[in-house]
């Protein structure tokens, strides 16, 4: 059903602008939600003083970026796996299941929400470095790092939009988690280059997102001018696209699935 | 109210409360190539940012700190397991039952302990060897000593951190996951105690991780038993200076909670 005189695109990006403002709202009045920001000064000190011991000044722009990086990443891994949950044991899934906008477009326009106010991890490690180790960390490739950012936070929100579809097919998504944290981080490169891990691993980390958003990043903040960067935009942006392609593929089946089992309020 | 029920069989009672959960919350096969894997993943993950960092003579100091950390995060989960009963509803019950309800608590998260000395271990004995730790079966059998001693002494210090959480139990996540990145921060798993100022060196003393990770050190460093076990001991005193704070705090907890009303509230 369409309502009358809105096409179909307007009704959806209306519909997805205020997915996002919700999704804004809830996550501000959720501590819950929200603790992976308390978290993220602790790890820029961890970060920041090991790298201190180290005594190379070179590798704090690393030691700035990964608490970043993770909480991104922790942010939307637990969103992805509450989202759909929550409004199923709040009675809210049956009602947006049945209003005439996707599901897909209201959950993938929600974990915008999310990766947007999980930036704010960057802003805490910067004051961290700043504030506690009297570290200065300059954007010297200020445009590389802004469209970084935006194709990180893309292409994150495609893989946390197939997670959050995949999730609702598991028995338990705390599992999963709990379970996608450090394996994400060590294969993607997130604290150290890829180059550090066995060979056999690195091409299987060249399809975690993460890899090209944390060399892309660190190489914005250095000197030399950033080495290829349309096409590790495009790499970026082609990683979030199939995220969002599995994430609608699977959103398809599983709701033709529970309608025709009328199972859609079951966990 | 408390009667003179011993309190070994409270907390029999309760850890078999917990060992239930712990059931449902794995199955042997999702805490193998899950939980375990995840957790291994981190020690990885923090000991080859050692070696990126600080070459491969930072690297042991960063394995053994975080191997024997793994334990330590777990017993930390007592504090998010000891507010599901607010949030289940039956503190209500616990605080009327004539068991004291302190002994209850120091049962009910028990559950975390096995496993978090599982994990440490496995760290420890499997991955010790391609980090240039080895071990011999008595230093292993030591190191096994040492792991149940870090688990059960954190486990005290996030007893006491429960029953403060307990009345807001929103915040049980974001006060266990700020627990235990500050002690990796500051209790000598990330960079040694000495580089922190004498202020958070004195709260790391106060973690009994602090003292069990130099046991810990002083073994594989081949330090006998007067170098290893005044440390272990040290370590034990401070975890159970922690239990009688978090005895005489849950008791307190419920004695208010009688008086004005408050036991099933929370924020």
């Amino acid at each position: 059903m369409r309502p009358p005189g809105a096409p179909r695109a307007v009704r959806d990006a209306r519909a997805a602008a205020a997915a996002f403002r919700v999704q804004l709202l809830l996550v501000r009045r959720s501590v819950g939600d929200l603790r992976v920001l308390f978290t993220v000064p602790l790890y820029a000190l961890i970060f920041l003083a090991i790298a201190a011991v180290s005594g190379d000044r070179s590798l704090t722009a690393y030691a700035v970026l990964a608490p970043g990086l993770i909480a991104l990443w922790s942010m939307m891994l637990f969103a992805a796996g509450d989202l759909i949950t929550q409004d199923r044991s709040a009675g809210r899934l049956e009602a947006v299941v049945a209003a005439p906008v996707p599901l897909f477009t209201v959950v993938a326009a929600r974990l915008a929400a999310v990766a947007a106010v999980s930036l704010i991890s960057l802003a805490e490690a910067w004051a961290v470095a700043r504030w506690v180790f009297g570290l200065r960390v300059p954007l010297v490739h200020p445009m590389a790092f802004g469209v970084g950012l935006l194709a990180t936070a893309f292409a994150m929100t495609g893989t946390a939009t197939a997670m959050a579809c995949a999730f609702v097919l598991s028995r338990s998504a705390r599992i999963f988690q709990n379970s996608l944290s450090y394996p994400v981080y060590l294969l993607g490169g997130v604290l150290m280059p890829v180059s550090a891990l066995p060979g056999w691993l690195r091409p299987a980390s060249r399809l975690v997102f993460l890899t090209w958003s944390g060399g892309l990043l660190r190489d914005s903040l250095a000197t030399p001018a950033v080495a290829d960067l349309p096409g590790r935009l495009l790499a970026l942006t082609a990683l979030g696209l199939a995220g969002f392609a599995a994430g609608g593929w699977l959103m398809r089946r599983i709701l033709t699935r529970v309608r025709a089992a009328g199972t859609l309020g079951l966990a | 109210m408390r009667t003179g029920t011993p309190a070994w069989r409270i907390v029999r009672c309760s850890a078999a409360n917990a060992a239930a959960d712990l059931r449902a919350t794995y199955t042997w096969r999702t805490w193998l190539f899950g939980w375990l894997l995840r957790m291994l993943c981190q020690v990885v993950f923090f000991t080859l940012a050692g070696r990126t960092f600080s070459g491969a003579g930072h690297q042991r100091f960063l394995f053994l700190g975080n191997a024997l950390t793994l334990c330590a995060i777990e017993s930390m989960m007592v504090v998010a397991s000891s507010a599901w009963e607010r949030r289940a509803g039956t503190l209500p019950l616990l605080v009327a039952a004539p068991a004291d309800v302190s002994w209850i608590f120091v049962g009910r998260s028990l559950q975390w302990l096995p496993s978090g000395c599982a994990t440490s271990l496995a760290a420890l004995l499997g991955l010790g060897p391609f980090f240039g730790v080895d071990w011999s079966p008595a230093t292993a059998a030591v190191a096994a000593v040492l792991v149940a001693a870090s688990a059960v002494g954190t486990y005290c210090f996030g007893l006491l951190l429960a029953a403060l959480v307990l009345g807001a139990s929103s915040w049980r996540n974001v006060a266990s996951n700020v627990a235990y990145l500050g002690m990796m921060a500051v209790c000598g798993v990330e960079v040694p105690v000495g580089f922190w100022p004498l202020p958070v060196r004195v709260l790391a003393w106060s973690m009994p991780l602090t003292h069990e990770l130099d046991a810990l050190r002083a073994l594989v460093d081949g330090g006998g038993a007067a170098s290893v076990a005044p440390q272990a001991l040290l370590g034990l005193a401070v975890g159970a200076a922690w239990l009688a704070g978090a005895v005489a705090l849950l008791r307190a907890m419920a004695d208010r909670g009688r008086r004005d009303g408050s036991i099933a509230f929370a924020i």
